[in-house]
């Protein structure tokens, strides 16, 4: 099935290393040793692995754009198509002045397990567009964006490869992929981009997916750990898109949030805080440095030590680290944001006991609704925002349930599980298409 | 090569024992029933297109050896052709144009919007390398390709070919298209587009035909006993759910005997007595007997769900079922099926009664197709509503002309196409 698969590592084309690459310099090597593990674990075929471990392809383009001011500038723009097993290819696309193909390569592997995990019928793509767009105009931006899209054009599609947004291209980005590529084809092609404006054949329920994933795998993992029967204490790091969306559908649940941070440090409240009034004043005056209430302010570290049933880091990567996971007195942690939990951390967690729901099952709500978004595109036919919550939690469910059956089967940890279930499905995807001529 | 009608003039050979010379005796009743006229007959008895590939393959020994395919698409008038893929010794195209016709009636009376087509390859499985039938498998998908498409020809698993062959299929179609097309084939691996619920669908499809049938005699589940021909995929999955909704199992059989209790035979137990030791035979708690005694048991219901021509005019005298469900193709010959008939026995007929495949096979193009799919309560309801309401028309087509189910059958099934024929008109 591989039709090209350039070798970009030397280092991985011998032989599958018995011990992990850990190389901190490249985040592909990184993401890619705990995989290594679960490939282990399961005993996969080294040449099987070998497949798994290398991008199906990688196209590069060049990207001449007029600037504003007659000049002509060409950008670097790449695509990363990781692997096809399970479906077309999906993933984000970023603009970046510091883009690193090993970034994209991540990026992309990383989406063909999230999807694996999530029973989505993708694979994982990612690509980008060396630029500063803070440097140019919103014209050049465009120009930019569309004359990457035409050089793609082959490669990606509703079938082939399919994008949505990331923090660095959003939906204006999105729709301009959609206009270019719509225009070559001579129709509309709406499920070739997900994360698409509401007006524009985007889906309901997009704007809270993360949250919406996330509050149904943090009531599946309280009641398997039986943990807060009668009082909840929940507590959430970070009060954006991911932890103030989370916060407000607790709330509405009548789930007491006792705790709600952000940049400027943490509000508790062990009878629960008054989560709308903290919204709306964070809507108001973008943080909430300066919201007044019945509550204890304390710093993001005192916040981080509090004791609580469930402590959701939804703000930064490596929000749990070495120097303070020892201080954590929560009985559960439930991964909101990309990688809150170092590796350190995560095994002082587990010396502790302390069980962490990974990112990789707990936070693909978003991955699921963009999903979601591609099937109503395809069927012409917009669910309604009920359907849509309804298909999520059975999603969210299975993805749990399988997730435990394997940590029960390898006697793992939940994220040793959701990665040995990401590769087991793509290989076994892997193994019955067989290897095309 | 010349197209050659794939429904043969059914005054050609008097053979009782040939089926598609039966298919071809309902085509023609149906047809004079229907009145159509000669031109019609002739469209619908000839396919569409053919084609015949030939296929290298490098053999494992490092020899080339040329293998012969072919794709025959009977009639695409209602949809995309849809049909098997079989690889065996005996195959050959004049089977394949009837295999063909006879999927163009089973979509029909099914009312799925798909024609029938019928694809082969003339080789031995069993004294060939996993390595070469991929090989096989991916250059006869390569040389058809033309003609197959979702939206032309969707192939399924038929004798010899399965699960993984559709893989490959799907696999090689993608890749010449550089599109993930999962629709281009069912009968798929659950991870690369399969339907849940498709492994049971024709038993359960058996099931329900026998449900309704069941209240044409006015009989409960618990007052009929069931001889179940046949034990693996229609028969077994048949007998379990059957089972399940309370009929009493009395028998069941596989190639080498068949078992037997009257008060009813616990079938979970029977199916994983069969998966351990690989036969019947032996399972405590029933008696074995030969298969040639098992269809004349003391029953109200015969489901046979094993091979052609097991009920003919050798012992259809001592048949004491009521009525019977034909879950293979073909069990039941003319000639015991009209002896049948004037004894007021009630035959399901096979292109009804085993349609449960075909049907989730479409509920899988149409999951493909959306890239969304159903749990296996949707696929089951879904699969429920469309038997029971197939049964309801042709039964009351039956009853309306005084005929049997089978040629009910063959007459709603024809005349949907032919509707379509008129309606599309000819193509210039």
């Amino acid at each position: 099935m591989i039709e090209s698969a350039p070798n970009h590592d030397e280092s991985l084309s011998a032989d599958m290393p018995k011990t992990p690459l850990l190389d901190d310099e490249t985040p592909f090597a990184t993401m890619m040793a705990s995989f290594d593990d679960a490939a282990q674990r399961l005993g996969l075929d080294e040449a099987e692995y070998r497949v798994l471990r290398q991008s199906d392809r990688e196209v590069a383009v060049s990207i001449p754009v007029p600037l504003d001011d007659g000049n002509v500038t060409v950008f670097d723009g790449y695509r990363i198509q990781h692997s096809q097993g399970l479906g077309p290819f999906m993933g984000p696309l970023r603009i970046h002045p510091d883009l690193r193909i090993d970034e994209l390569r991540a990026l992309a592997a990383w989406m063909t397990w999230k999807c694996a995990v999530l029973g989505v019928p993708f694979g994982g793509s990612a690509g980008g567009i060396r630029m500063d767009q803070h440097a140019h105009s919103k014209d050049e931006l465009e120009r930019a964006v569309r004359r990457y899209t035409a050089n793609l054009l082959g490669d990606i599609g509703p079938e082939r490869d399919i994008f949505s947004p990331d923090i660095y291209a959003d939906q204006q980005v999105m729709a301009w992929i959609l206009d270019t590529i719509s225009i070559h084809a001579r129709h509309t092609a709406n499920s070739a981009v997900t994360g698409k404006p509401p007006e524009l054949a985007g889906t309901a329920a997009s704007e809270d997916a993360v949250a919406r994933g996330l509050f149904w795998i943090l009531r599946l993992a309280m009641a398997h750990y039986q943990i807060g029967g009668g009082s909840q204490e929940i507590m959430i790091q970070g009060a954006g898109i991911v932890g103030g969306n989370l916060a407000r559908l607790l709330h509405a649940a009548g789930r007491p949030v006792i705790g709600l941070s952000d940049v400027h440090g943490g509000l508790v409240n062990r009878q629960g805080l008054d989560i709308p009034a903290l919204l709306a004043h964070r809507k108001r005056h973008g943080s909430l440095k300066d919201a007044t209430g019945d509550f204890e302010r304390m710093t993001g570290k005192e916040f981080i030590a509090q004791p609580c049933d469930v402590l959701v880091p939804c703000a930064v990567a490596n929000a749990l680290h070495s120097n303070n996971a020892e201080l954590v007195e929560a009985k559960l942690i439930v991964e909101g944001a990309h990688g809150p939990t170092s590796v350190r951390a995560d095994r002082i967690l587990e010396e502790r006991g302390i069980p962490v729901v990974p990112d990789i099952l707990a936070n693909g709500g978003g991955v699921v609704v963009s999903y979601f978004e591609w099937v109503q595109n395809r069927q012409g036919l917009a669910w309604l925002e009920p359907v849509i919550e309804g298909r999520l939690k059975r999603f969210m469910a299975e993805a749990w349930s399988a997730t435990r059956a394997l940590q029960t089967r390898e006697k793992v940890g939940l994220r040793a599980a959701a990665h040995t279930l990401a590769v087991e499905r793509v290989a076994e995807a892997d193994r019955q298409r067989g290897l095309y001529a | 090569m010349t197209t050659q009608p794939a429904i043969a003039p059914s005054s050609a050979n008097p053979d009782e024992f040939n089926p598609f010379l039966s298919m071809a005796e309902e085509f023609d009743r149906a047809a004079d029933h229907l009145g159509l006229d000669e031109g019609l007959r002739e469209v619908l008895r000839i396919p569409n297109r053919e084609l015949k590939v030939s296929l290298p393959v490098m053999m494992d020994d490092g020899h080339i050896k040329v293998f012969t395919g072919y794709r025959v698409q009977h009639n695409y008038l209602r949809g995309p052709c849809k049909g098997g893929i079989r690889f065996a010794p005996e195959v050959n195209l004049d089977e394949v144009r009837a295999l063909a016709a006879w999927m163009t009636w089973k979509c029909s009376v099914v009312n799925i919007p798909f024609g029938g087509g019928k694809g082969g390859v003339i080789c031995d499985p069993r004294t060939m390398s996993m390595k070469e039938l991929e090989q096989l498998t991916r250059r006869y998908t390569a040389a058809i390709m033309d003609i197959l498409g979702p939206d032309r020809d969707v192939p399924a698993p038929d004798m010899n070919t399965g699960e993984q062959t559709m893989a490959w299929i799907m696999d090689t179609y993608s890749m010449h298209v550089r599109s993930t097309t999962t629709a281009i084939v069912t009968g798929k691996p659950l991870s690369i587009g399969g339907s849940r619920g498709r492994r049971e669908a024709t038993g359960r499809g058996v099931m329900i035909s026998a449900n309704e049938a069941l209240k044409m005699k006015g009989l409960r589940p618990e007052d009929t006993r069931v001889v179940v021909q046949g034990s693996g995929n229609v028969g077994g999955i048949g007998a379990m759910l059957m089972h399940r909704q309370g009929y009493r199992i009395v028998s069941l059989s596989d190639m080498y005997g068949s078992i037997y209790n009257d008060s009813g035979l616990d079938v979970n137990a029977v199916l994983s007595y069969l998966e351990d030791n690989g036969r019947l035979e032996g399972f405590p708690e029933a008696e074995s007997m030969k298969n040639a005694e098992q269809l004349e048991l003391d029953c109200e219901m015969i489901v046979p769900a094993a091979t052609e021509n097991q009920i003919t005019s050798q012992n259809v005298d001592r048949i004491k079922a009521q009525l019977i469900v034909e879950g293979a193709n073909g069990p039941t010959t003319a000639m015991a099926a009209r002896m049948l008939d004037d004894r007021g026995v009630i035959i399901v007929p096979d292109i009804l009664a085993n349609a449960g495949g075909v049907t989730v096979s479409y509920f899988e193009w149409v999951q493909d197709r959306m890239g969304y799919f159903w749990t296996e309560e949707v696929v089951n309801s879904r699969l429920e509503q469309i038997m029971v309401n197939s049964f309801q028309e042709v039964a009351e087509t039956a009853t309306k002309n005084s005929i049997s189910l089978r040629a009910a059958a063959y007459i709603v099934a024809i005349d949907r196409v032919a509707t379509v024929y008129r309606l599309r008109g000819m193509f210039a």
